[in-house]
């Protein structure tokens, strides 16, 4: 039994999905399907004073209207979208005759057909008080927070500034975003085995259970949350939707089951996005190159109700050894949707700000943009004093170099130049994101035909969940991927965490392993002798039984046998990136190599390296995989991504995806991708810490700077186009 | 309204629910409402005005009576069951619709059902069997070229119709002629690398 380092097994989903065959939650057979259709509000903010649904109720096929009259006994409850689990925040559309964003559904047409559901919606219509409102934080109107939402200090920050030989004060500002994920968010409520099964793609099944009960004012145990297959997560679905209680309520009231695909024009205004924000950084320091203070002060632009936090400032100071830190974020609130988690949340922006930052320092001091970081490493967090409980940053960054040959960049900008007259720009730029795990239930079951079964906590949503509790089951007990069944994404099966977070791993593998292992000690017991090479499946037959089954819960370090129950009931209980021994960060080094055509200022990145400490690697092709989207997600942000809110409307411009530009495949070069594997065992006996959002981590800022190379030009904002650079 | 029955039990539904408040009333209804499901039909009728399309899905002669705004795609999903191709736009903006229609790849969202009168339509149903994968199919198992697997089977059908075209000789033209498939979870290195596997094999082929 030892742990396999740099395992490289195909996905064990790759082949269902190859076929078609993986089922997503629009994808689900129900007899006698009913298809709804939304109706957006059409104002920023005001009152409904009338709905007339006269023309949509002759339209053929419509089996229903609902409006704010049907559901204002619905709760919104911490579980509600845009609460975040804090009392008091939140909002559930159609729960009264008012509007609080654009885009939010005022009615919910239901009809036989989707196409009479969409003709429905399209007939309804809605007279409107309108109210004066603000869309951007730089209003008059737009309200700031009283107190920041956090703050970090360590040492006089200012004075060390102050009397700094190199200084650097810059602004950088990053936009809205929007996740887009491909596949829609769609919610199908229906009654099987007389409870209410809510078919969501979603990173957290239990919200369903647990938080769309309390909402309908329903028995939990009666619902079931089942999303085996999310296409696509990045944290847009993270929680119940606004569209959820409205499906749920419309299935009960109709007796029927009820599916909503919600089109993409109005998931830009109902759906989570990354809000907008502004990021002052300061950073001294001597005459070598050692960072004397770093003052960090962040702006983020949230709706008037909603509980999500801003926490630019957690990273940062943990990047280097700054000798004094002074850091606080705050809260702009305006009347716009609900803004949330999409990767890396604040660390991908926070890492944009200060890591551009750190390379306008270099510059200052007439350093080797990788000399100065590998001069400021530090094995200690600067806040805390504690240790990391692993940080392999520097060889991240040296293997990066070599890899990338950093040694042909000039610190002279613009003077490599292609055979084809393009501009050739290197950058580099470094990542962190915390260590943290979240409780698991496991359920395994193996075999005497060499089948084997395991029912656990965890979500499916493209990052290798399933290849990662995979690879322990086939580590610990050697059994066949083929007769492996994965049961995940379902709480008929094991209460289900928020899959978020970079966690998903450090728990999945834990519990994997912690279960096979228990597995293999029941079945020693019952052998009576030391298990052998046979295979496992075999040695259980000659015991007479047909089948073994252990249930493990899992506990993260530092967390008590409580969360189990917090589990259970839906309640996010992650620990990190502080335990009481030490920080916990993944890190990461990115060095990117952009080409641009001088005469029309196009920006192409031909090659990306990146080199990620992420512990032990579970599975190497899902985890290189997992890294190069990180930072297509970078390459997007630093040349394409921003949702652009006209101000006199309150609404997104750019709501779909020809005009919310994502990457393509022809805006992706050369991604090459290495590890440093290195098990980090004082975290979890699996050894790993997260990849999926440190990924993303400082890929745009290694981007970014790479442009200055080539120009000698800095943009301080994003995404950086063309008309910067003409 | 399709049915006089619905009509009656909805208006029925809507006074239980005003008099005794949603929240008892939809706790209260969970068991009939299980009950009502059960025993409705399968097969929604069309509402709209119809049309008649004769043509082959998957090498399978078919007839449907169908709704004229239909989309293919809703057509394919929600009346022959063959969820494969994904609704990620509904717009012809992402890809992940695509299937064939003669051999030649289409965004089947913003192809009209009432337009495959007398075509022929393959779907990734039809592309590959659970024994047999099409090269494709193996070599996008082989070289990672999916993560979540939503965009996966129109990035298949395009990819094989990619190869078809001719469009797959060097690694840049792969890049241009799949650029109308969005990948958000960024699979597009694995994607070039599968391409250029299946490619000389479905040359052969």
């Amino acid at each position: 039994m030892t742990q396999e380092q740099t395992a490289d097994r195909p996905r064990v989903d790759a082949y269902e999905k190859v076929l078609g065959r993986a089922l997503y939650a629009a994808d689900q057979p129900i007899a006698g399907l009913l298809h709804g259709m939304t109706v957006p509000a059409t104002i920023a903010k005001g009152r409904i004073e009338a709905i007339d649904l006269t023309a949509a109720t002759n339209v053929r096929g419509v089996v229903r209207i609902f409006t704010h009259d049907d559901f204002s006994q619905i709760k919104t409850t911490p579980a509600a979208r845009g609460a975040y689990g804090r009392p008091s925040k939140g909002y559930q559309p159609m729960t009264g005759p008012i509007v609080r964003h654009r885009g939010e559904p005022v009615a919910l047409v239901v009809a036989e057909t989707l196409e009479a559901a969409i003709e429905g919606a399209e007939a309804v219509k809605v007279r409107y008080a309108e109210e004066a409102f603000s869309a951007a934080m730089e209003d008059d109107r737009a309200s700031r927070e009283p107190e920041p939402e956090s703050q970090l200090s360590s040492g006089d920050a200012e004075t060390a500034f102050a009397t700094a030989s190199h200084r650097i004060d810059v602004e950088y500002l990053h936009p809205q975003q929007h996740h887009n994920p491909i596949e829609l968010i769609s919610t199908t409520a229906a009654f099987e085995d007389g409870e209410l099964r809510i078919y969501e793609g979603t990173q957290a099944a239990s919200a369903f259970a647990g938080g769309l009960a309390g909402m309908m004012g329903m028995d939990p145990t009666r619902l079931r949350g089942v999303s085996p297959y999310t296409g696509g997560g990045f944290g847009q679905k993270n929680g119940i939707q606004e569209q959820s209680v409205l499906v749920a309520s419309a299935a009960i009231l109709l007796r029927r089951p009820v599916k909503l695909v919600m089109p993409r024009g109005q998931l830009f205004h109902t759906a989570s996005y990354r809000p907008r924000s502004r990021h002052r950084v300061r950073l001294g320091a001597d005459e070598q190159g050692r960072l004397l203070a770093g003052l960090y002060e962040t702006v983020q632009q949230n709706s008037r109700y909603d509980g999500f936090g801003c926490e630019h400032g957690a990273n940062p100071p943990r990047m280097y050894g700054y000798g004094a830190w002074l850091g606080s974020d705050r809260i702009v609130r305006v009347d716009t949707q609900t803004p949330g988690h999409q990767r890396a949340p604040h660390e991908h922006p926070s890492s944009y700000a200060t890591e551009c930052a750190m390379d306008e320092l270099a510059e200052a001091v007439g350093m080797d943009p990788v000399e100065l970081r590998i001069a400021n490493d530090a094995q200690r967090d600067p806040i805390t004093g504690k240790p990391f409980s692993s940080r392999h940053l520097a060889d991240c960054l040296r293997r990066g170099a070599e890899l990338f040959d950093w040694n042909r960049r000039s610190r002279e900008p613009g003077a490599l130049v292609a055979e084809n007259g393009d501009l050739i720009g290197l950058g580099v730029a470094c990542g962190s994101y915390k260590g943290s795990m979240t409780p698991a239930v496991t359920t395994l079951r193996l075999f005497a035909s060499g089948r084997c079964e395991i029912a656990t906590s965890g979500h499916e949503m493209g990052q290798g969940i399933r290849s990662v509790i995979a690879a322990e089951l086939i580590d610990v007990l050697g059994v066949d991927p083929e007769k492996l069944d994965i049961r995940i994404g379902d709480t008929g099966h094991a209460p289900q965490h928020v899959t978020a977070g970079s966690w998903g791993t450090g728990s999945a593998a834990p519990a994997a392993r912690s279960a096979a292992v228990k597995l293999r000690e029941e079945l020693n017991l019952l052998t009576g002798s030391a298990l052998s090479e046979e295979p496992i499946h075999l040695q259980l037959a000659r015991t007479r039984r047909p089948v073994l089954e252990v249930t493990v819960n899992t506990i993260p370090l530092g967390k008590d046998a409580q969360v189990i129950e917090q589990l259970r009931r839906g309640i996010p209980s992650t620990t990190g990136p502080e335990y009481p021994e030490f920080m916990a960060f993944s890190w990461i080094a990115h060095f990117a190599e952009v080409h641009l055509e001088a005469s029309t200022g196009r920006v192409r990145v031909k090659r990306v390296v990146s080199v990620a400490d992420c512990g032990r690697v579970m599975n190497r092709r899902t985890a290189e995989s997992q890294v190069r989207g990180g930072v297509i997600w970078g390459i997007g942000a630093a040349l394409r991504e921003v949702g652009e809110t006209d101000p006199r409307f309150g609404g997104v411009l750019n709501n779909d995806l020809a005009e919310y530009v994502v990457p393509v495949n022809a805006d992706i070069g050369a991604i090459d991708v290495d590890f440093i594997d290195q098990p980090d065992f004082k975290l979890n006996p699996s050894g790993v810490k997260g990849l999926g959002e440190v990924a993303m981590v400082g890929a745009t800022a290694a981007v970014v700077n790479a442009v200055y190379n080539a120009t000698g030009r800095r943009i301080r904002h994003l995404p950086i186009r063309i008309e910067d650079l003409l | 309204m399709s049915d006089p029955h619905d009509r009656q039990f909805l208006e029925i539904t809507r006074r239980q629910v005003l008099e005794a408040g949603t929240i008892v009333a939809v706790s209260g209804m969970l068991p009939v409402a299980a009950q009502a499901q059960a025993s409705s039909s399968q097969l929604a009728p069309e509402n709209g005005v119809t049309v008649q399309v004769r043509f082959q899905i998957n090498g399978q002669p078919s007839v449907l009576e169908i709704d004229a705004r239909a989309s293919l795609l809703d057509m394919l999903r929600e009346r022959l069951g063959l969820v494969g191709a994904k609704k990620g736009c509904d717009h012809g903006q992402c890809g992940a619709c695509t299937v064939h229609i003669d051999g030649r790849r289409v965004a089947s969202c913003l192809t009209l059902a009432a337009k495959i009168d007398g075509r022929d339509v393959t779907t990734i149903e039809g592309v590959g069997s659970a024994d047999t994968l099409h090269p494709m199919q193996q070599a996008f198992i082989d070289h990672d070229a999916l993560q979540c697997g939503y965009c996966t089977p129109g990035q298949i059908m395009a990819a094989i119709a990619c190869v078809k075209e001719g469009h797959a000789s060097t690694p840049e033209e792969i890049r241009e002629y799949m650029s109308g498939n969005i990948c958000r979870c960024g699979a597009y290195v694995g994607i070039v690398a599968a391409i250029e596997q299946a490619a000389p094999q479905i040359e052969r082929g």
